[in-house]
């Protein structure tokens, strides 16, 4: 099941929270190399990092972290319009109904099968919050590998311009289409696990 | 340039024949500069039993030389795409992996037959047959540059609509796992090269019991021996690369 986090005031002063940035630090940080801010040697921080992003996190019975995806509104600075717009061919796209879906992170002790079923949770999840929430599109950047799983997922994809060369990793930016039809797209390509959200979606506000 | 690949990518993710999508393909090829296309899995396309898809429009006397010496699997492309996710070209190829007088061979006999140097676009999707779709010019021509992050994105969304077509997508969720938690355990452990008694040890159990665990998960997987076991649970998931290989 997974929980949906917002309005995070202070988000290191939450348990929860905590353990997804210790999480986030061990995969893009230790595991992918990029390069970005860590706070106290442990968490993986950055100025997005802020109220008005959304987690959704995947916990176990024991509380501890399993995967976790941000969202971030695109009227407000984001990732693609604010370090990556060159992946963009026109304007990265903006509105009330589209967000960012940023550092999708499964974590790195999971063995392989439950990495596979949690990352099809939290891509259940990521639709589930869309159509609850009345969002038509998500954005997003990948490195060429992911991105090619992320279209295999079965729900309409578009580029949003050309790949580039960033730090050595080939990156593109990928629209993704929300429609009514979508958990059904995912669920042909395998994917799609009904009733991740829960019933209305377990919600907090730390 | 970017709007054709827009339009192109808009038109493949409607289209339901293959022979539609070898249309799109080769049309698109020819408009970035190439002669060629090959969109494939890494099998041997005449013994895989489930779907596998292939798409080409090379010279049908090299695809008759490609099968009859069952190039699929050990193709030196193929082989380098399993090392990499980002699209490489062939005249790079040596940077990847070290190619025996045998890959050589083939390039050659490739080039002989009009097929000039390439750029391959890997396609993994986790519990598939790798695949990728390359895109080659005519012998004797060079390779411009500054085509292959349009041929990047082409060979990523062409791979995804092959699958749409030919039905390769998984359908319905996930099944039970293939193993129950302790056989699993043992068959990472054997494919880190660890006999029954080693295992045994390690994990605490009765030498009996690790042989059991492991005829069990021969069973499920049908296959009779250990080699093959831990390859087929490398396969579909079930262990990964991390768990046999970390130290």
């Amino acid at each position: 099941m997974i929980t949906i986090a917002e309005r995070t005031a202070q988000p290191l002063a939450d348990d929860m929270l905590r353990a997804m940035f210790e999480a986030r630090k061990r995969v893009f940080v230790d595991l992918l190399k990029w390069n970005v801010p860590v706070i106290e040697n442990r968490y993986e921080v950055d100025q997005f990092d802020d109220p008005h992003a959304v987690y959704l996190i995947a916990v176990g019975d024991d509380g501890e972290h399993l995967g976790s995806a941000r969202l971030l509104e695109t009227l407000r600075p984001h990732i693609l319009d604010t370090l990556f717009a060159d992946l963009c061919a026109a304007h990265p796209p903006r509105g009330p109904d589209i967000l960012e879906i940023t550092r999708f992170c499964l974590d790195r002790r999971l063995p392989a099968a439950r990495r596979l079923t949690v990352r099809n949770t939290l891509v259940s999840a990521i639709a589930d919050y869309a159509l609850m929430r009345g969002v038509t599109g998500y954005t997003g950047i990948a490195e060429f590998g992911w991105l090619q799983q992320i279209l295999a997922f079965g729900w309409r994809c578009r580029p949003l311009g050309l790949p580039a060369v960033r730090d050595g990793r080939t990156l593109g930016a990928l629209w993704i289409d929300i429609g009514s039809d979508t958990p059904a797209l995912l669920a042909q390509g395998g994917v799609y696990i009904a009733d991740a959200l829960g019933f209305t979606g377990e919600r907090r506000a730390a | 340039m970017f709007d054709r690949i827009d339009a192109f990518v808009r038109d493949v993710s409607t289209i339901e024949t293959e022979i539609a999508l070898a249309e799109r393909l080769d049309e698109i090829c020819r408009e970035m500069g190439f002669a060629y296309f090959a969109l494939t899995h890494h099998v041997d396309i005449r013994h895989t039993p489930g779907p596998a898809i292939r798409l080409a429009n090379y010279p049908s006397d090299w695809v008759d030389y490609f099968d009859a010496h069952k190039l699929g699997p050990s193709d030196p492309v193929h082989r380098a795409s399993h090392l990499t996710s980002v699209g490489f070209a062939w005249s790079k190829l040596s940077r990847l992996i070290a190619l025996t007088p045998r890959d050589l061979q083939v390039l050659e006999l490739a080039e002989r037959r009009g097929i000039g140097d390439g750029f391959t676009v890997p396609a993994n999707v986790p519990g598939e047959a790798n695949g990728s779709c390359s895109f080659a010019i005519q012998a004797g021509r060079s390779l411009e540059e500054d085509q292959l992050p349009l041929a990047q994105l082409v060979g990523a969304f062409a791979f995804e609509a092959a699958r749409r077509v030919c039905g390769v997508r998984m359908t319905g969720p996930l099944g039970e796992p293939r193993l129950t938690d302790r056989q699993r355990d043992c068959v990472i452990w054997a494919a880190r090269g660890k006999s029954d008694w080693e295992i045994a040890r390690i994990l605490g159990l009765s030498h009996e019991t690790v042989t059991e665990y492991l005829k069990r998960a021969r069973e499920r997987y049908g296959v009779g021996k250990r080699t093959l076991l831990a390859v087929h649970a490398l396969f579909d998931g079930t262990i990964s690369f991390n768990d046999v290989m970390k130290r």
